[in-house]
Parts: structure tokens; sequence; C-alpha cells
């Protein structure tokens, strides 16, 4: 069914915008069609709304009040001083590849001696690639979805991306250094960018992969981000994925995630969203091979009227695979959080091995968590599980800590870090960990 | 000197007061011990002296060095030099025990107007102590409490209070759920904290724990009240007669 209603500011913006900036937008061949039809599925269906069920606590109608316009280029320069000041001192100094994208666009790369690119793992811009004819995987990726209702942040991206990278990883190679797709915003006005990673890990490859989504100057604060990552895992590969994005209370983060499992593969992705007005990561993961391993988690931090989305669809159509999905929220003020996890095992997937977390702790009264697990079991012979809490903090442990001298902000700190510490501890690599950890306690030290 | 004087403590959302008139006096370089049955109390007066939420003092008075406790918070208290053990020392997931111990002791410092411990000489002092309780630094490396034993935890608690030097012990049930062997170590660190600067109130519901740490006066507490007090021989009195006595004359 489909609800006919006047366009929002928003949607009227955001055709306007197409209409303007479509012809500089990279692409040839059938890139510019591509476009065409993917705006007018978003504006056949507009912005998702309440009505729509995987949409009833995020409405896009109401929420998204106007579209910044598109960022034009940065005239900053990308050094040490610019990526500390977007990403902090542990991030900013983690040992990796970094591929940097600055307001939609590939800017420039640094990559330590001895991890060059070149047979084991290689990238290139995406505008560079949809500059070329013929990618037909690549074609393939901007196809429109069927049910337009679930795929307007696909479309609009579609419609809109500028750039991204695309990064393949070897069979069998096992780059050393985690790689880091760094996507900075930066503007002395509030603007919109829409980027596009495609990650495709070959068959008994091993890597980690870093995606931020950082402002500065204004953008720090105040800018629309819609950011779609295709994350496809082959057969045997382990491949780690980590998705950083923190702002204020006037940015908008429109993400999504499509995985793709092959046989044995072993993905772990985690996402940390710190202080956004209003998130969307929509992640959708699906198993293409038996006996996969994924591993989904996540940390929530929202204060003041923060709207933060997490919602997965997990699809096991295959034999023996495992599904792992923890996440918590921690929710202050008005700010709301909001938990979808839908698991689809198919009547063929027998022996799936599914559980699934939710977690909120609430430091305020006006706080709200919604909290939707979904099973939909087919087969027969399987092991699935889903929970969801809701809790304030333990006032018999803040009485313990105090007891011991600690003073009350450091005694709630200690235990908001306590709560976020078994989501953090998901990411493996130390160093990465903690740099999660520092934008964690960056963000608790803006409460206290 | 602990003065408390009059205290009536009822606790939140019940109508009916706990502690009923508790007069106690414990001087410096003493070690007082409150035995009492279940239900009498004991508990309660050791969070209303800590200042836990929820424990209301309608009346009456808690002096700590001539200063009334009441109106400081539990971290405040702890700087005046106050120190519970805990009767089921909480577990904190994700909090190293290192990190925690530190935090303490630095915030005490920060509070009593002292220099906060370097890293080395934390290490060292904190190593010192540790292994006084037999404690290894694989448990000081876990966090706090989780999956510790009974008596790892309650020597944790020791090695706590004797890290954070204060000058008031109230040590909670501390020898519930623990074998003998635990006993004996735990008591044989709170007796090194004994000294002329120092008060113990050490609260029990068995007298085996005072056989280790002697107490100089013993008080008995039933209904709310102290009904009794007495030497340490109050306590092996108590062993053999049982609390039958003063929860009839309680009632």
């Amino acid at each position: 069914m489909s609800v006919v209603a006047t366009r929002t500011e928003a949607e009227e913006q955001l055709a306007r915008q197409f209409a303007k900036v479509a012809p500089e937008l990279p692409g040839g061949a059938w890139v510019p069609a591509a476009r065409l039809a993917a705006m007018r599925a978003f504006g056949d269906a507009g912005l998702p709304h309440r009505r729509i069920e995987e949409w009833k606590y995020t409405d896009l109608r109401i929420r998204l009040k106007a579209a910044h316009e598109r960022a034009g280029c940065s005239q900053r320069k990308v050094d040490a001083g610019l990526l500390r000041e977007a990403l902090g001192e542990e991030l900013a100094s983690l040992a990796c590849i970094r591929l940097v994208l600055v307001n939609g666009r590939y800017v420039s790369s640094s990559v330590p001696v001895g991890h060059e690119p070149g047979e084991s793992w290689k990238f290139d811009s995406l505008a560079a690639v949809l500059g070329r004819p013929n990618f037909a995987w690549i074609r393939h990726s901007f196809e429109t979805a069927d049910e337009a209702d679930g795929a307007a942040v696909r479309h609009l991206n579609s419609a809109f991306v500028s750039d991204g990278i695309v990064l393949t990883v070897s069979e069998g190679a096992k780059p050393a250094l985690p790689i880091h797709i760094v996507s900075i915003i930066d503007a002395d006005k509030p603007v919109a960018v829409t980027t596009r990673n495609i990650v495709r890990v070959g068959a008994g490859a091993k890597v980690t992969v870093i995606e931020s989504h950082i402002g500065v100057s204004v953008s720090k604060n105040e800018r629309q981000v819609t950011a779609l990552t295709e994350f496809s895992v082959g057969d045997g590969a382990e491949a780690h994925h980590i998705q950083l994005v923190a702002g204020g209370a006037d940015v908008v983060h429109l993400g999504q995630w499509d995985v793709s499992l092959a046989a044995t593969a072993a993905y772990r992705g985690f996402q940390l969203t710190a202080g956004i007005g209003l998130a969307r990561n929509e992640s959708h993961v699906s198993f293409t091979g038996p006996d996969a391993k994924l591993d989904l988690s996540g940390l929530m931090l929202g204060r003041g009227r923060d709207h933060i989305d997490t919602t997965l669809v997990v699809n096991h159509t295959t034999t023996g695979c495992e599904g792992r999905e923890l996440f918590k929220a921690v929710l202050d003020d008005r700010a709301r959080a909001v938990f979808q996890g839908k698991v689809i095992v198919a009547p063929e997937a027998q022996k799936t091995d599914g559980k699934q977390m939710a977690q909120a702790l609430m430091l305020s009264e006006d706080a709200e968590f919604d909290s939707k697990p979904e099973l939909e079991i087919y087969a027969d012979d399987v092991a699935c599980g889903h929970g969801s809490t809701a809790a304030e903090l333990d006032a018999d442990m803040l009485f313990y800590l105090r007891s011991r001298g600690i003073p009350l902000a450091d005694a709630r700190a200690m235990l908001i870090e306590s709560f976020a510490a078994d989501a953090l501890d998901k990411i493996e690599n130390e160093e990465l960990r903690e740099a999660a950890r520092a934008i964690t306690v960056g963000w608790l030290g803006v409460a206290a | 000197m602990l003065e408390i004087t009059d205290l009536t403590v009822r606790i939140a959302d019940e109508e009916k007061e706990i502690l009923r008139g508790i007069n106690l006096t414990v001087p410096k370089g003493e070690v007082h011990a409150i035995m009492g049955p279940n239900g009498s109390g004991k508990s309660t007066l050791a969070y209303a002296i800590a200042g836990r939420d929820g424990y209301e003092v309608t009346g009456g008075d808690i002096l700590w060095n001539g200063q009334s406790l009441l109106d400081m918070e539990p971290d405040e208290r702890a700087a005046a030099g106050v120190f519970l053990g805990f009767q089921y020392p909480l577990e904190i997931p994700g909090v190293a025990t290192m990190t925690f111990l530190r935090s303490a002791l630095n915030a005490l410092k920060k509070k009593r107007g002292m220099p906060e411990l370097t890293t080395p000489e934390f290490l060292k002092l904190i190593r010192a102590k540790a292994a006084e309780l037999g404690i290894k630094d694989e448990m000081l490396k876990r966090p706090l409490n989780v999956g510790f034993s009974g008596g790892e935890k309650k020597r944790m608690e020791v090695l706590q209070m004797s890290m954070l030097d204060p000058q008031l012990c109230v040590l909670d049930e501390t020898d519930s759920g623990l074998d003998i062997d635990a006993i004996r170590i735990v008591a044989e660190g709170a007796n090194r904290m004994r000294g002329p600067d120092r008060a113990m109130l050490v609260i029990t519901h068995y007298q085996r724990l005072l056989d280790y740490i002697v107490p100089d006066k013993v008080h008995v507490l039933s209904g709310g009240r102290i009904v009794k007090t007495g030497g340490k021989e109050l306590a092996h009195e108590l062993e053999k007669s049982g609390y039958a006595e003063f929860t009839g004359k309680a009632a």
C-alpha cells in the first residue's frame, strides 16, 4: 500500500538538489540513468516514515526537517593536524593504512612503507571506477531495489553518491595493518555528503577495515551523511569491520551495511555511534555459503535529544551458520535508542546458531529505548535466542565505589565504561579498541 | 573517636525503624565488636556510618573526630577516614582492579590535600600489600571482584582497606562464607591495621572471628538497640547461650 502524501520540505529540497547536481556527479555510460532511476524510486516512496514497519521508531518525514546542500571542496590539506582534529589523538596515531575522503571525495592515502597496495590488496576511488565502462559488478550495486519501502537510503545513496573507496583484498592475502577509510567533512556551513565504500575480501584472506565518519569545523556538529558499505567476505576469509561515527546534536547519519558471507567465512562487525542527533545504521547480512560466522555488535551513546537507530536484518539461508549480535546503548537526558534485530532462518538453514542481545543503560528517566527483536524461524533444528534489557546504573555498585572515596561523577563514569566494556571488547585490535574507548570516554566527559 | 548518640535509622519505604536509639563510643586505638542475631540491625548500623542511600537517619548523630558524618556524601566520609568492609563485596565487570584501586587512592589523596602517587610508587605499594594478603598479580589484573571466590573477595576488601589507610574501619560480617584458613588471612590483615590512631568496629554474628581479631569491647545489638556491653569474654558467653535471652528481652 502506498500512502499518498504531500512532499515534505526535505523531499522537495532533495529533488531540486538532484536536478542541480546530477550533471556534475561522477560516472559515464549507464551511471546517469541508474542515478535517475534511483532518484525516481526514492521520489515515488518518499522519505521512510513510521507507517513502514522497519521505520516505525524513526520517522524521517518528521525528523529530517531539511536537506542540506551538497558539500563543496574543502580548502584544507589532509595533514597530521587535520587528522588529529578529526579523529582525536588515539585514532589519528593508529598504525594503519589510511585512505582519506574529504567532503565526499577521495583525496589522499597514507600507506606505511612495506604495506603498499599491489598483489595483496588494492583500492580505487569509486568515482574513478564509475568513470570507466563495463564494470558489471559495480552496476549491480546501483540497481534499484524491488521493495521500495526498505530501500530509501540505498536509493538516495545511488542518486547522490559522489565517491568512496573500492577496496579489494586478494585471495589468501593478509594485510598486516588495518585499512582505515576516513571520511572527513569540513565546511563552514551545514552540508550533506554521500559516500559508498565497496569492500571485497577474497577467499582465505584476513583483514581489518575501519570506516570513520567525522566532521571538523561547523561539520563537527552539523552535517548530513548518507553512507553505504557493501562488504563481501569470501570462502574461509576472516574480516573485521569497524565503523566509528561521532558528532553532535545536529548531525544526521544514515548508514547502511550490506554484508555477504561465503562458506566458512568469519566476519566481525562493530559500530560505535557517539552523540549523533539522528542516526540510522541499518545492516543487512546474508549468508551465501554454509558454516559462516557472524559477530555483529555496537555501542550507541546518546544525550540531549539524540536519536540513534540500529536496525539489523540477518538472513540465514544456508546451513550451519552462527550469528551473534550484541548492541548496547547509553542514554541520557531525552535521548532515544532503537534496536530492531530481525533474524530470519529459512527452512533449509538447519543447524543455525543465533544469539542476540540488546541492552540499554538509562541515565535519565526521560531517555527511551525501543527494542524490537524479531525471530522468524522456519527451520526445525536450530538454536536461536534473544534478550533485551534496560536498566539504570546499579545503586549498590555506585555506593560501593563511592564508599572507597571515588566522587559521584567519576563513579558513574566508571560504571558506564564498565557497561560499555563488553561491547568495546569485541574490537580485537588493541590499539583500535583503546581508540574507540577514548571516543567513549570523551563522550562521557562531556556528560559530566 | 567514633561517637554514636541516640541514633535512629529507618530504611526508606519502610515505616519501622531498624535502629531504635544506638549509643556507642569507640575511641581510637580500640577494637569493638558488634554481635547480634540476624535482623538486629548490624548491617544497618554499618551502612548508616558509611552513608548508603536509603538508610535514613531519623534521629541522633554519628560523630567522627567530633564532626558529624550525616551531612557528608559517602566519598566525603571515605576522605574523612571511614572505611566499610562489605559483607557482600560487589562485582564490577569491566573495571580493572588496579585501575579502581588507583582511582580510589588518588581521589582520597586529592581530597586529603596530599600528592597523588606516581605509577611506580603505586605499583610498589600495591605489590607489597597484596603479597601480605596472598593476592596474586593475576587477581589484580581481573575486573574488580569478578569471578572471585568468597575468600578472595574478602581479601580484596582488606587489601582496599590497607591501601586506603582509613582511621575508622567498619568490617561488616567479614567472616561470612569463609573457611577457617580464609578467616585467619583476613583477620591477620585486619590486625595489621590495629594501631593507636585507628578505631575499628567488627560486626559479626559468630564469636569465631573474634578469636582472631580480639576485641577490646563487645556490644550485643538486638532489636535495634545495644542491649549489653562487655569485654571479649562476652563473645564466648554468647557462643554458649545464644541470643535467645536478648531477643526475648528486646521483643
